[in-house]
Parts: structure tokens; sequence; C-alpha cells
């Protein structure tokens, strides 16, 4: 249906670059999520493709066309509100007719498309309430639906699911997915959560400091991200730095302040260069022996440890280890016959492929 | 803990319990008896102010219904200042002009002020620091200074006296009062309502109608009431901007207390008192005073 | 769009800001331009511009006299308020609860919108000789003397402090409810006396409704006029009826321009101290 292209936004408030040459291309039906910490930016792209931001510099293109200078009204996009912002004087049905009364839509059509969209999220028979007598996960299904009715161009999500609970959350994201799917709208969606645009996201985007870090599907992301910002933002992980030691033979090595050569099959900045690596705490296993278990211990990165902290969550074990000049957190499933206590000499090991290097 | 050896052990502590629980229901009832206490000394306190306040009024209401002319007791039921005052010709013109300026007043005050908190709430720009400030003198200043300087510049400036600026005044009195209020109303519901309704469709206009002004109304509602509860009451900026022939009945009855005192007095002023009350009450409804718990 | 959203913030103050222009702020201005004159600018006569009326009221005994006057009645009155509305607040923030709250407050508040000048004459009725009390009096008390306490300095405060009291029990009762039930157990607990709690937590956290009550008391009963003239007869000369001469029967309005002005200066000498504490509430949006 439809494309939004950004390009090369700026937004300044004073001397603040709320956005800085911002580019991005959303497309058709993509579930596109917007990620960073509160100041990042992307509240303020979103609320510039929804027209209460006029950019400073640059266009928003809403199928080719340039919408920067048009008014909300006219611009036919959809949006779901943190708090949701339905209208408290207004039933369930009127708030979903709104949109559609407001473009002098015949009642009779009012009302079979307002049912079928109820019937959609499931509140069929939900008309005649007011929004306050509605739970909070039902007050947003209504957000939505007002937001889906007139079939609107864009979807813009502003933390919709900030206001629940958890396992309330969780059960909505699922639900979100699949009515954008049914319906296929392109939908921009802004939060601080990264487990939540992991989960909805076709394609997430990482904001700071009004620039966009990096792009890319969520597990691309995760997996490779490009510095140390996205790879902290974007779920936990441990960082090495080091002097790059060049590639040999699709090996490169790094050598850490105290000798120990870290080994990576990703391309390093040529030899001498200071490099900062990061390995995620699920990849880094941990055990006494001096190999992992079953291996040969050959290609693997092995350091000796001390565990400083277990930490105990049920399905899972993190332990905190320091393994000098650094400290590690290792993450491991509660599938271990025995765990580690503090104070216990270790070693812990990850494969080269999970050594990632980040851009300075 | 075996069953024989419970008997002694629990009568020696079952008596302690005894003790202690009587102890402790005297120490509860004496407290209980302090609040009561306290209680009885809040109300009986309460009833004495509520007496100070309204029992003057009631005398003044009683003695417009008392046959003497000099406010003479026994008390002996009579219309007949009433009926003297259906025939007040003055009067009647002074309550028209009350009413009419009241009423232009509040629509006014009304429409501006709403603006201006629209404005002030929802479209911020620098020059409301100017007016913030400009609001204060009508709630800070004795009015006789007010009223004073603005009895200078009128006359001085060709605006004059008479009920054209008995309304300015009257207006300029009101206006922070209706802003304070449908401000505290704007603030009670977020901008992003607003929003939402753009995001949907709605152009500026409709938001405004369909949106805003249902979200205020009770807000607005209020304001007018009290806009025209102070223009109906208001003595002293049209007492110095009324010129000769010209009066509103609170100058009307001014000039009669310092002639005079008469028990039409008390009937005209029983019956505005009996109009302002009834707003009040009505405003009330809308306006929740000290908010609550 | 950014352009015309800040049209719209100035267009829909525009009619405001006229409004008070030309009903505050000139006028206020030309008043104090007034106050330099030397004579009302009528006729032919030369005006000219000098301190002349400053001066005679700083080296008339009289208007010091008067602007004392004035000042005293200002803080007798609210201390008085202070005094009956405190407690009443207290009461009803603390002891009373549900509806009877609400009617209460609705009571005390219900006279306040009402004509002042009427509350004002009722009192008239009460205080004068013949008058209700002492009618009352003869009644009972065949023979006894009469106590008629009308145009005198006291009837002037009662009426005021009648007149003025709901505007103290308002604003402390504002500022007693916002205090959590919750600090004041936390006060019982860490075994403080009700006196303490009172003193300690009570006071403190409701001096600023208490202070905007001084405020809004103090202000309008210095430049009161009609209920001393009204209640105070000879003895209810202040500042205020002085002013209210000048315009109506001695016709020097220059003179009363001089004095309005100095009134002003004591209501801003006031406000400005009082300011820190009114700040956060004067606040409109």
């Amino acid at each position: 249906m439809s494309t939004v292209d950004i390009q090369q936004v700026t937004k300044t408030y004073g001397e603040v670059y709320a956005l800085d040459q911002v580019s991005l291309t959303f497309a058709d039906r993509e579930f596109f999520g917007l990620l960073g910490p509160s100041g990042s930016g992307k509240t303020t792209l979103l609320r510039s493709i929804a027209g209460f931001v006029t950019p400073t510099m640059g266009q928003i293109l809403v199928d080719g066309a340039d919408v920067s200078r048009i008014p909300t009204y006219k611009r036919d996009v959809g949006m779901v509100f943190q708090n949701y912002a339905l209208f408290p004087h207004m039933t369930v049905f009127e708030n979903i007719a709104y949109p559609l009364s407001v473009r002098k839509t015949k009642s009779a059509e009012i009302k079979s498309r307002v049912e079928r969209i109820l019937d959609l999220v499931q509140l069929g028979g939900y008309g005649s309430r007011r929004p306050r007598e509605l739970s909070g996960g039902q007050q947003q299904r209504v957000a939505l639906a007002r937001a889906l009715v007139s079939r609107p161009r864009v979807l813009l999500l502003d933390e919709p699911l900030g206001a629940l609970d958890r396992n309330l959350r969780q059960h909505m994201q699922i639900e979100l997915r699949q009515i954008q799917r049914e319906v296929g709208i392109t939908t921009i969606l802004v939060t601080h959560d990264q487990e939540e645009a992991l989960t909805l996201s076709d394609r997430i985007a990482i904001f700071r400091q009004g620039k966009v870090v990096q792009v890319g599907r969520p597990d691309d992301v995760y997996e490779n991200p490009r510095d140390a910002f996205s790879a902290e933002f974007f779920g936990s992980t441990n960082f090495l730095k080091g002097v790059s030691l060049g590639v040999q033979g699709g090996i490169g090595a790094v050598e850490l302040p105290d000798g120990t050569r870290i080994f990576t099959n990703r391309a390093l900045p040529h030899s001498g260069s200071s490099v900062t690596l990061t390995v995620r705490p699920e990849k880094v296993l941990i055990h006494r022996e001096q190999q992992p278990a079953g291996t040969s211990g050959s290609q693997w990165n092995i350091l000796p440890a001390n565990v400083i902290q277990p930490v105990y969550m049920g399905a899972s074990v993190t332990y905190q280890v320091s393994t000098p000049p650094s400290t590690f957190s290792v993450f491991q499933q509660n599938r271990e016959t025995r765990r580690f206590e503090a104070g216990e000499a270790v070693k812990i090991s990850w494969l080269p492929q999970h050594t990632v290097v980040l851009d300075d | 803990m075996p069953d024989f050896a419970a008997p002694s052990i629990e009568g020696s502590s079952n008596r302690r319990a005894r003790i202690r629980d009587r102890m402790l229901a005297r120490l509860h009832s004496r407290q209980e008896t302090m609040a009561k206490c306290r209680k009885l000394i809040g109300y009986g306190y309460l009833c004495c102010l509520l007496a100070f306040i309204y029992v003057p009024i009631l005398i003044m209401i009683a003695m417009g219904f008392n046959e003497s002319s000099d406010y003479e007791l026994p008390f002996r039921f009579s219309l007949i200042w009433y009926q003297q005052l259906a025939g007040n010709e003055v009067l009647w013109r002074a309550g028209r002009n009350s009413v009419i300026l009241a009423v232009a007043s509040t629509i006014v005050a009304t429409i501006v002020g709403t603006m201006a908190a629209l404005a002030m709430s929802r479209y911020r720009v620098r020059g409301h620091a100017i007016l913030q400030i400009l609001l204060l003198p009508p709630m800070a200043v004795p009015w006789l200074i007010l009223a004073t300087s603005m009895l200078i510049f009128f006359y001085h400036s060709g605006i004059g006296r008479g009920l054209h600026a008995m309304l300015l005044a009257h207006v300029a009195l009101s206006l922070p009062y209706v802003i304070v209020v449908v401000g505290a109303r704007f603030q009670s519901f977020a901008a992003d309502l607003e929003e939402a309704s753009a995001t949907l469709g709605a152009n500026p206009w409709q938001t405004f109608v369909r949106v805003t002004l249902p979200m205020i109304a009770p807000g607005v509602a209020a304001a007018a009431l009290f806009a025209f509860a102070i223009s109906f009451d208001q003595f002293v900026t049209s007492y110095f901007l009324a010129p000769p022939g010209v009066t509103t009945l609170p100058v009307e009855i001014y000039a009669s207390i310092r002639k005079g005192f008469t028990p039409e007095i008390n009937a005209i002023s029983t019956i505005i008192m009996v109009v302002s009350m009834l707003l009040l009450g009505f405003v009330s409804r809308f306006y929740r005073f000290g908010g609550s718990k | 769009m950014k352009v015309s959203r800040t049209w719209i913030g100035y267009g829909l103050t525009a009619p405001a800001f006229v409004w008070l222009g030309i009903t505050v702020f000139l006028p206020l201005a030309v008043m104090f331009y007034f106050s330099f004159m030397s004579r009302m600018p009528m006729g032919t006569a030369e005006v000219t511009f000098s301190l002349e009326q400053y001066a005679s009221f700083f080296q008339r005994d009289f208007y010091r006299f008067l602007t004392w006057r004035s000042i005293m009645l200002g803080a007798q009155v609210t201390f008085f308020c202070v005094l009956i509305g405190y407690p009443a607040a207290l009461v009803l923030a603390r002891t009373v609860k549900g509806r009877w709250r609400e009617a209460i407050l609705l009571l005390v508040i219900l006279p306040f919108w009402s004509n002042a000048l009427i509350r004002i004459f009722a009192w008239t009725m009460v205080l004068r000789t013949d008058g209700v009390i002492d009618q009352v009096l003869h009644l009972l008390i065949p023979g006894a003397p009469s106590i008629g306490v009308l145009y005198s300095y006291p009837a002037v405060v009662i009426g005021l402090v009648h007149s003025f009291v709901p505007y103290m029990i308002l604003t402390c009762y504002i500022s007693l409810q916002a205090i959590d039930d919750s600090l004041i157990e936390a006060g019982q607990s860490l075994g403080g006396s009700n006196l303490t709690v009172f003193r300690r937590i009570i006071l403190p956290l409701s001096l600023p409704g208490l202070l905007v009550g001084v405020v809004l008391i103090f202000i309008p009963v210095v430049g009161s006029f009609m209920e001393p003239r009204i209640l105070g007869g000879r003895d209810g000369i202040m500042l205020g009826t002085v002013i209210e001469d000048q315009f109506t029967e001695v016709f020097n309005w220059p003179l009363g321009a001089a004095l309005s002005f100095t009134l002003l200066g004591i209501v801003a000498i006031i406000l400005a101290l009082a300011y820190p504490f009114l700040k956060n509430r004067v606040k409109v949006a």
C-alpha cells in the first residue's frame, strides 16, 4: 500500500539537534521499530511523520509525495498514543466512528465498518461502553481499531504497550502483529523496550542523539552490532579492548593489554590499531575443565576466570566472573547438573565467530 | 504442649491477657472519648462560625419582612416593603442595568477568557508571560485603585463614564477568573486528545468543536457563572464609573444606605442575595471548591 | 505551519491583551502621570508637574496617620481572620468527613460570592443602637443601657472579618487537606504528641495556604472604603475613604491619584514579600 521515505530530516530546537540528517525508508506493509533511549529522537521522528513536528530541514515522502508541510489531518496516518488518548466523552463506538464521521461517511457504512473492526480487535458488543469502563488492554484495542478504521496509509505506534503489565503486554504483542499482518499496513513503532522491538519488528533502527546508529533485521542487529552503543542498548554484552594483530588465514587476532590473544573470524582494522570487541553473555561457556566439554579446544577463545557472583534466575543463571582486567557476564541455561559458587576458579570460552569487532 | 499441663498455665496467662485486654480497651475507649470530644468541639466551633456568617444575613432578610420601618421588634410579618419595591422605578431601572451588564460582561469575558486560556495552554508563545502579569492586578490590586485609575483614564481619553465603561471594567475583573478556571480545565486533559483527533482526520475546527469544547465545557460553564456573579455584585468599579442617572443595583443600594435605612433596601438585598446564592449553587455543581482527596 | 501556530497563539490572546491594556495598564499609567499634577486639568488654569501631591502626603501628619490606620486595620482584620479561620479549616480538613465536609465548605463559601455591600449592610441591622442586639438585650433585661457599636472602629473590624474570613478558611483548607494522612500518622508513630505533630508537621505544611490567605485579605482590607464608610461613620475614616472623597466629593483627582499610588505602593511591598510563597499558586497555565 504505502512506503514512507525519510530524507535527510533534521529538527533543531535552538542548539539541540533532536534529529540530525536522518534518512530511512519504510517499505510497504513493513513493521518497523524505532529504538533508542529517551531523547534519542525516535519520538521526534514519529511525531514529524504524524505532522506534529515540522522538520527544520529535509523531506518526508509518503508514496513519493512530500507531506512534511501538510497539516496532520490531511496526512492520512493512524496513530496509537502511549496512553491511548481515547475521547472520554464518547462511547467506544463513537470513538471508532470518529475518523469516519469527520470524513462525512454515511452512517450506515460507519456502522458496518465500526462493527467489522470491533470484531477484528475482538471487542464485538463493547460499542456502547465508555473508555473508562474498559481494562487497559481493551482500551489499547479500541485505540488500535480507531487508528485503523479509516484505512490510513501508515500506522504510527507511540509506545503503545508501555502502560500494560508484562503478561498482557506479551499477549498484546502477538495480537498486534497479527492484526497488522491482516490489515497489511505499513507500521512504525516507537519503543524503548528491546524485547518488544524484537518480537514485533521486521526491521529496526537504533537511535542515538538524533542520529540513526544502525538499521537492519532485529536478529542481524543483535548478532552484528555496529558499535558499542547498539551492542549495549540491544541486549546485554561484554566488552574487551585490545590491539589488532591483523588477520591470517581468515582468523584475526587481538592482543589484550595483559598479552592474552582473542581470536575472531571477522574483519579487523589493520595491525597495530586499537579495537573494541564484544561477546554476548549467552555465547560464552563456563566450565572447570581446560576445554569446553566435547571439544578439542582448538579454535576456542579460552580465558581463566573467577566467579564473583552467580545470579540465579530460575530458568537460567547469570555468572559475574572476573577475568582481569575485565569482568564478564556469562549466561547459562539452568540445564547443567552443577552450578558454580562464588570464588570458584573457572574457565570461560567462546568461538571466534562470536567475537564481534565494533566500530569506534 | 501436653494437654494436662495446659489449664494452669493457660489460666494465669489468660488472666494476664484479660487484664491487658481490659487496659487496652480502657485506653482505647479513652482515646475514643477524646476523639469524640474533639469532634464535638470541632462541630460546635463550626456551628458558631456558621452562625457568625449567617445570622446577620438572616436578620437582614427577616427585617425585609418586618412591618416596622425602623426595624423595630417584635416582628410583624408584612410584604409591604416588597410591594413598595415593585413601585420603585429607580431601583427597577438600576436592576435592569445590572442584569444587562452582567449578561453582556459574562458573554464577553467568557469568550475572550476562553480564547486566552486556549492559547495559553495549547499555543504557547512568548508574549503570554506579559499577559500573565496583566492578569494579576485585577486579582491582587484593591479594586478601589483600579476603579479610580479607570475613572481618570476613561474620563480623559474620551471613553467617558456609563454602562459601556462599566462593561469594560467588569470584563477586566472577570477575565482572570475565567482564564484560571478554564485554564485549569485545559490542564486536566492532555493535548494528545487533540493530537489524536488530528491524526484521525479532523480539521482544527472539527477538533475544537468535537473534542476540545466538550472537554472544557464544565469549566466554561463555571467560568461564565463566576463572571456573572462578579459583574452582578460589582460595586466598586460601577460606583466610580456611573454617571449621574445611570446606576446599577449595588450603586443604588450604597446611595440608599448613605441616605438612611429603609426596609426596602432589605427587600432588594434579599432578592440579590438569593439570585447570587442560586448562581453559586449552580457553579458548585460544575466546579469543585477546594478539591477533594 | 509553525508560523501559523504562533499567530494563532497571539491571535487568541489579542482580545484579552487589548482589554486588559485599556482597563488596567493604561489607567494605572495615566494615574501615575496624574499624581504629579498640581491641580485638575480643567478649564484654563495652568497645570504644573511636581511632587507636590506626594510631598503633601509626607508633610501632613493627617495622611501619614491615615495610612498607618489603614495598615493597622488590615493587620487586625487579618489577625482575626487567621484566629477564626485557621481552626475552622483545620476542623474541616481533619475532623469532618465526607458529605458534611462538602456541605459545610459550601456554606462557608456561599456568602463569599454574594454582594459584599449587602453583607455589610446586614451588620448595620445587628450593630446599631436600637439594632437587633440592642433590642434583644432590652427584651431580656428591660432598662439595660444601649450597646450600639455601629459607627465605631470595632464595627468596621467585625464587618470586614465577616466579609473576608471565608478566604482564610478556603486557602487554609486547601493546603490542609492536601497533607497526606500518612505524614501525620508517621509523625505520631515516631512519638510526637498531637501538639508536636501540629507544630512540626501540620503547621509548616499549611503555612503556604495561610500566607496566601493573609495576602488575599490584607490587600483588599487596606484598600477598603465602603465598609469603613457604612459601619465606621466618623470613626471609619481610612485611606480608602479619603481616596473615595477625592474622586466623588472633593474632585481633587491628582491628590486622589497620589494617595491611590501610595496605597498601591503598600500593596506592591506586600506582594513582593509574599511573592516567593505565592509564585507557585497564582500560575495560570
